[in-house]
């Protein structure tokens, strides 16, 4: 193996241990349960947060609108973008409940942007940037928004003393008032991720990954630097939602990163994927009643560093989608049942992938490109895209391609569906 | 706790759910019984209600047709609000706050402890069709009276102008939409189910979803208000347990580092 080699193979790998930030609840299925108005019917556009990049365009990190209505002229064209100015690693983005506002950020940047949507849902408007977050709380990286009644409870990778691992979560009224901040529990290491809620039964789940210094951290140091490479998250930990407050910590080695609790009203179980080590982990109640995570599957070939990067579960929450950075695949898995999920179909979709994103009803599929911005693929591997699929339940067919270099636009990341239905109107008489 | 007043005040949570338990359904929205919550809420005092938001301020009508702003509805004792529209039929919305509100009608009136502290507002978002005199009929008997020390107000407002700047401030949501499939085209209302749980400043302390809707936890949570109110009342704890063994080898946390080796690639 010649140097340059070795060196793409370094890279890869410290893609694959580093890169895998990218995905959150990206589509329509994998929303707050507190989130109102889902777009049952065709949506008419996706919102596309995008990572600016030094030269293209305003280098400025940016929220695209895409019309993806099929009977519309503009079918899978960029409409409208409005950039922020800044480029702070532009990563996930969040509905309020009242689904008026995304409020998106970055992991290199304290900052939160606040756009409205329902005044014009094809122009966001930034309205409001919030910039307290790490003064007040300490933590660093704001990385998912997840919708509570009137409020936004914000999950940060990092924290501002020594850009490490241990972080926390912060809670924000609809306003931008920061309420209060909650430590993730020392016993897990203190590391965040994602968080999902089941009201049903009063659990909200975290997972876990890595602080600021080692994502933002270039790929030759981190990857030789072993005490650095012992700074990732290995478990999930259960909090009594209404109080939040930690209850119990799982094992759930391997870096878990995106939570989906079925949509099912009768199930009561979430699954996620490990980076690290590309597995399906359930987490449910055991017989007496107690949480548990238990392993149930594995993407792909681990020892050939897929990498799961995101994943969209249906709203019956009999499949699951998983997209894995390193092949560029797209993976459907059986989920009918959850302690044995089966794959049951997989396709190439770019030369990298990163989040997917699904309608409700299941029949058009989105896939974006970028990771992070350090760890994208270089050359043409560096495709930079938003691709629109049918899925028939047997194959996926694209429609349609949005080339986000070509545009000028950046490095297409996080994605939110979007309707006409959801402009704002005055009510009463 | 080793005075009568502490044991009282042990005992108060206890004698509201007992309360509870006992309370009839009354009334035209009678139906099945109220759901309990699947899991063991936290005790009251021992977790945190915020202030999510100042109450909106605005006018308001009663079902006399005289004008007030709504902090005179919201200020000086715990208030619960609702927003409903009285041809709502959603068995999600209105009518399960209705019933919610019911029971806990029933179980406060059976607590003189907690007579004088709180009141009910019933406020609509559909002034075009919920005059004041429309008010007073779905009302019925629920309207304010001297009947055990908790009063229901059930207000509505002159015109959409009037009501918006009160429904964007609490952030409930309304969607309108016209079915013009009958000829003329009808107006239909929908939105998602919110109560407002208001301290006596005045201040949105919690906000309840069909989700969140149980009578037992909006007691906790008025439990909660008045513990705030009275620091001295003990609070339990909430115990973290853990399903990881002592040394297991785990990424991350553990003393055992994520190397490339773990990855199995060779270089």
């Amino acid at each position: 193996m010649d140097h340059k080699r070795i060196f793409c193979t370094i890279a890869a790998l410290a893609v694959a241990c580093m890169g895998f930030t990218a995905a959150l609840r990206a589509d329509e299925t994998c929303n707050s349960p507190y989130m109102s108005r889902l777009i049952k019917g065709q949506e008419d556009y996706v919102y596309v947060w995008t990572l600016g990049v030094q030269g293209l365009g305003d280098g400025s990190d940016k929220l695209v609108t895409v019309n993806v209505n099929p009977k519309s002229k503009n079918y899978g064209k960029v409409i409208y973008s409005v950039s922020t100015g800044a480029r702070a690693e532009a990563h996930h983005m969040g509905f309020t409940d009242d689904r008026r506002h995304i409020w998106a950020g970055g992991l290199s940047d304290n900052r939160i942007w606040v756009f409205d949507i329902a005044t014009d849902p094809a122009k966001p408007k930034l309205v409001r940037t919030i910039s307290d977050l790490g003064d007040k709380s300490g933590y660093l990286g704001p990385h998912t928004y997840y919708a509570l009644p009137g409020r936004m409870l914000v999950q940060a990778l990092s924290n501002t003393r020594d850009k490490g691992g241990a972080t926390g979560m912060v809670l924000y009224n609809n306003q931008g008032k920061q309420l209060d901040s909650y430590a993730m529990p020392a016993e897990g290491g203190g590391y965040g991720y994602d968080l999902a809620v089941n009201p049903k039964k009063n659990v909200m789940l975290t997972s876990s990954f890595t602080g600021y210094a080692n994502y933002m951290r270039p790929l030759g140091e981190l990857i030789n630097d072993g005490e650095a490479m012992k700074n990732f998250g290995s478990t999930m930990v259960i909090w009594d939602l209404k109080a939040i407050k930690p209850t119990k910590v799982l094992a759930v080695p391997g870096a878990p990163l995106e939570i989906r609790w079925s949509l099912n009203p009768k199930d009561n179980w979430a699954i996620t994927a490990t980076a690290l080590t590309s597995k399906l982990w359930l987490v449910k109640q055991d017989a007496k009643g107690a949480w548990i995570a238990k392993e149930v599957g594995t993407i792909g070939d681990p020892s050939k560093i897929p990498l799961p990067v995101d994943i969209s579960i249906t709203r019956d929450g009999k499949g699951l989608w998983v997209n894995t950075f390193m092949d560029g695949k797209t993976r459907y898995f059986d989920l009918s049942n959850p302690e044995a999920p089966k794959q049951t179909y997989e396709k190439a979709t770019g030369k990298q992938v990163n989040m997917i994103s699904q309608s409700w009803d299941g029949k058009r599929v989105y896939i974006t490109s970028s990771l992070l911005a350090n760890w994208d693929k270089g050359g043409a591997d560096n495709e930079q895209f938003l691709r629109g699929f049918a899925w028939d339940g047997k194959e996926l067919a694209q429609k349609f391609e949005v080339d986000f270099t070509k545009e000028k636009l950046g490095r297409a990341h996080h994605m939110k569906l979007g309707s006409e239905v959801l402009r704002s109107s005055a009510a009463g008489g | 706790m080793s005075s009568r007043r502490g044991i009282q005040r042990a005992a108060r949570p206890l004698a509201l759910l007992a309360a509870l338990a006992c309370a009839p359904i009354s009334g035209a929205q009678q139906g099945a019984p109220l759901a309990e919550p699947d899991f063991i809420p936290p005790a009251p005092g021992t977790y945190t209600l915020h202030h999510i938001m100042a109450a909106p301020e605005g006018q308001v009508l009663g079902i006399d047709g005289r004008p007030q702003p709504l902090s005179h509805y919201t200020r000086g004792q715990i208030t619960l609000l609702g927003f409903i529209y009285t041809q709502c039929t959603d068995p999600e919305g209105c009518p399960l706050a209705y019933r919610v509100f019911d029971a806990l009608k029933a179980a406060i009136t059976a607590t003189p402890s907690l007579h004088g502290k709180l009141r009910f507002v019933t406020l609509s978002f559909d002034p075009a069709r919920d005059s004041p005199d429309v008010m007073r009929q779905y009302a019925g008997s629920r309207v304010a009276e001297k009947d055990g020390g908790l009063p229901w107000y059930f207000l509505t407002t002159r015109s959409a102008r009037e009501l918006m700047p009160l429904v964007e401030g609490f952030g409930q949501d309304i969607n309108i939409t016209f079915d013009r499939s009958v000829g003329r085209p009808q107006r239909e209302l929908s939105h998602v189910l919110k109560v407002f749980l208001i301290d006596r400043a005045g201040d949105v302390r919690e906000i309840y979803t069909s989700t969140f809707l149980y009578p037992r936890l909006v007691l906790n949570d008025i439990e909660t208000l008045l513990i705030e109110e009275d620091p001295r009342r003990s609070r339990a704890p909430v115990k973290v347990t853990s399903n990881r063994r002592p040394g297991l080898t785990t990424l991350g946390a553990s003393s055992q580092p994520w190397r490339l080796a773990n990855l199995r690639v060779e270089l």
